[in-house]
């Protein structure tokens, strides 16, 4: 059997009735016993979901799971283009590096001179719109960098010298791009193409301070 | 580890997260990956066998378990990591529903269905456990009950998830309770 009240119990329980349907309802359970019995019994119910325990499957699904991360990694998910840099030969990081440092200060440079900064297309455009670009003072992404690059200090031993080398001119590389990014954005804070552009260079040592370390642990 | 082993409200969990091993996985290392699946993989998969009712729960599981690999990058530390990681484990789970075309369907269904089970359910097995009855509830008020009252979300949240009204998470919610009382033996 239910009444007027019934319906309400569970807002009552959850602390979600307005003071006077509070006050209303009180009253009534004073003098109904079975709304009194439901209303112990909905508390059981909820005490008893917030105690359920975890129980794991009956089977190790981790075969299911291994296998895809190799394709999907949380580094290509950040960016497509670092999936692909890792293929490169050292030769050809060194020389992407070099590139990188070339286009990041001739661009800034254009812009810093009147150039026709929105007809210039970003270096790589980051296409996941899952991804969000670090803002310039972004404590997480500083946090992360550092972390990273603790982790690579620390295993930096386990590198050979022609990694460590190479890995270090790109760093620098794209050091330098941050920070001529960033002057410039110190007089020209709106312009779209430089913040894209320091997002970008973000981004990219993110990405291979992640490849790094990841190196480092494998290793 | 020990206080995962209970499943608690999302809000409740405390445990300090192993940041190390998040920022190793982040990193592309598996096995750190292979960790955090092993300490979470209880509260996921009961998070989703509870939402589904069992069906497809370990494919959703290992499909979670893929995307919080995916998505590691872009876990920033603005909330626990537990936090996160259930949030996008319940997203893949509604999506899943989602891209079945059968949500609206199967919560307006569920005011029938509601009565039908309502009645079978007045007389109820004593021997059925908390967690088959949880099972037979209709899809739309388990998934609501689960997200509220095991996951500790609130009422205006599930409505942005599940794109209803807070009103409908509140009703389907008491009616999950009123036909769940039943089975607390």
């Amino acid at each position: 059997m239910e009444d007027l009240w019934t319906g309400r119990l569970s807002e009552y329980l959850d602390d979600e009735l307005s003071s006077d349907d509070r006050r209303g309802l009180e009253s009534h359970l004073a003098g109904c016993d079975a709304c009194r019995e439901t209303l112990a019994e909905l508390r059981g119910v909820v005490s008893r979901a917030g105690a359920l325990p975890a129980r794991p499957p009956a089977a190790d699904l981790w075969r299911g799971i291994a296998p895809r991360l190799d394709r999907r990694g949380s580094v290509t998910a950040f960016t497509p283009q670092v999936h692909r840099r890792f293929s490169f030969t050292l030769p050809q990081l060194v020389a992407a590096g070099l590139a990188l440092m070339v286009m990041s200060g001739g661009g800034v440079w254009v812009l810093n001179n009147g150039g026709r900064a929105t007809s210039l297309p970003p270096l790589a455009a980051n296409t996941d719109p899952n991804v969000v670009p670090a803002a310039i003072a972004d404590p997480h992404y500083d946090e992360a960098i550092a972390d990273l690059e603790q982790a690579l200090q620390a295993g930096r031993s386990q590198l050979d010298p022609g990694t460590i080398k190479v890995l270090e001119a790109n760093l620098a590389a794209i050091d330098a791009a941050i920070e001529q990014s960033r002057q410039a954005l110190a007089t020209d804070p709106a312009n779209v193409y430089l913040n894209s552009h320091l997002a970008d260079a973000r981004q990219r040592k993110l990405a291979l301070l992640r490849r790094a370390a990841a190196l480092v642990n494998r290793g | 580890m020990e206080a995962l082993a209970l499943v608690s409200p999302v809000q409740s969990v405390s445990a300090a997260e192993p940041s190390r091993t998040v920022a190793r996985a982040a990193g592309g290392d598996v096995s750190a990956f292979e960790d955090l699946y092993r300490t979470h993989l209880p509260r996921v998969h009961s998070l989703v066998r509870r939402m589904t009712g069992g069906r497809d729960a370990d494919e959703l599981t290992q499909d979670i378990f893929v995307r919080i690999w995916q998505k590691l990058g872009t876990f920033r530390g603005d909330s626990s990591f537990t936090t996160w990681m259930h949030r996008l484990a319940v997203n893949v789970v509604i999506e899943r529903f989602r891209s079945e075309q059968t949500r609206r369907a199967r919560l307006h269904d569920g005011e029938a269905i509601f009565e039908t089970l309502a009645g079978r359910m007045e007389t109820p097995d004593l021997g059925m456990d908390f967690e088959t009855a949880l099972e037979k509830l209709p899809d739309g008020a388990r998934e609501i009950f689960v997200l509220h009252d095991v996951e500790g979300y609130k009422h205006h949240e599930i409505a942005t998830l599940l794109d209803i009204s807070a009103g409908t998470s509140k009703a389907q919610l008491h009616r999950a309770r009123m036909m769940l009382r039943k089975h607390l033996k």
